[in-house]
């Protein structure tokens, strides 16, 4: 009874920070600030997970999401000076035709939720060994395990390194070798004085 | 009072309505934002719905599988290879055209 009461104060309580963390990640003006907003969503979507008797994806929404994802995209506002250069200003015909579409969407999801029978088994609780039993489908060859696409997966995460360091590099001049060193050009502009350290002095040679 | 909140303790459809709430928002900043960051966070947001929907029916219709768990990994994965191209790509783009709006790109227009 205490149980059922509390995960309701929970479960709502949740809700309501999180649409409200969302909706600030949305629409925020500053870039950070709505970089903060989707953290502290993404944080508290861990807490959903644990309320599910998901422990496991719990920890790994948060080292990855909060850890990886949101510090990436934190990086990458600062490295387009987005937060500074471009304020995000919808036009209000843009905005409400967001709103529109969104709405309606939510209305016809939730109303297809509303018509359907859902099988639910009924007093349902989860063994507790959910890790154990990740670990063996996600490595069992047979018709109930996940062993393929395991390792799919594990080759899109290879492309994914190697692609985004590709695209990310600058790129080098036609005559400049293929290096990760980077454009010399470009480090002429960015770097004056060390390249100015680097030239020769002017009427070294005789 | 105990009562009464236990009585309305969120089955698979309070879920389900969260998760298609956090997707509605998300497709809102998708369709409004006009930064390319912007955008991409906003995908995050529908992704995390996404996975967010799969733990919730694994929890309420088949407790003793994790098929659900092993999906939200996936999803998890694959939204951090998209994040990590995403953002290289904006990040090529802003050195080559100082710019991150999407309503700028539009070289490939015939």
């Amino acid at each position: 009874m205490i149980a059922d009461a509390t995960y309701t104060v929970l479960f709502y309580g949740l809700s309501i920070a999180v649409v409200v963390l969302a909706l600030a990640a949305v629409n925020a003006r500053q870039l950070l600030r709505a970089a903060l907003g989707l953290m502290g969503m993404l944080a508290l979507s861990a807490g959903f997970y644990v309320m599910l008797r998901a422990e496991f994806l719990a920890g790994v929404q948060i080292l990855v999401y909060v850890g990886g994802i949101v510090v990436l995209i934190v990086f990458a506002i600062m490295l387009t000076r987005s937060s500074e250069l471009l304020e995000d200003h919808p036009r209000a015909a843009t905005r409400a035709f967001g709103a529109v579409f969104s709405i309606a969407f939510m209305l016809i999801s939730c109303m297809a939720l509303r018509a359907t029978e859902f099988p639910v088994v009924p007093n349902a609780a989860p063994s507790g060994d959910e890790i154990h039993k990740i670990g063996v489908a996600l490595l069992d060859r047979g018709s109930a395990g996940y062993l393929l696409p395991f390792e799919v997966v594990s080759l899109l995460l290879l492309v994914a390194v190697v692609g985004g360091t590709v695209v990310a590099r600058k790129t080098p001049p036609k005559d400049q070798p293929f290096t990760t060193g980077g454009d010399l050009r470009g480090e002429t502009i960015l770097h004056p004085a060390r390249v100015q350290d680097e030239s020769p002095p002017a009427g070294g040679k005789p | 009072m105990t009562e009464l909140l236990a009585r309305f303790a969120p089955g698979i459809a309070e879920w389900l309505t969260l998760c298609a709430v956090l997707y509605a928002i998300g497709l809102y900043g998708l369709l409004t934002r006009r930064n390319a960051i912007a955008i991409l966070m906003a995908v995050e947001i529908m992704l995390n719905a996404a996975a967010l929907n799969f733990v919730a029916f694994n929890r309420f219709i088949a407790p003793d599988a994790v098929d659900g768990h092993v999906m939200a990994i996936f999803i998890i994965v694959m939204a951090a290879a998209e994040i990590v191209v995403g953002m290289a790509i904006v990040v090529a783009l802003y050195r080559l055209r100082g710019s991150v709006d999407v309503n700028q790109m539009n070289s490939m227009k015939g």
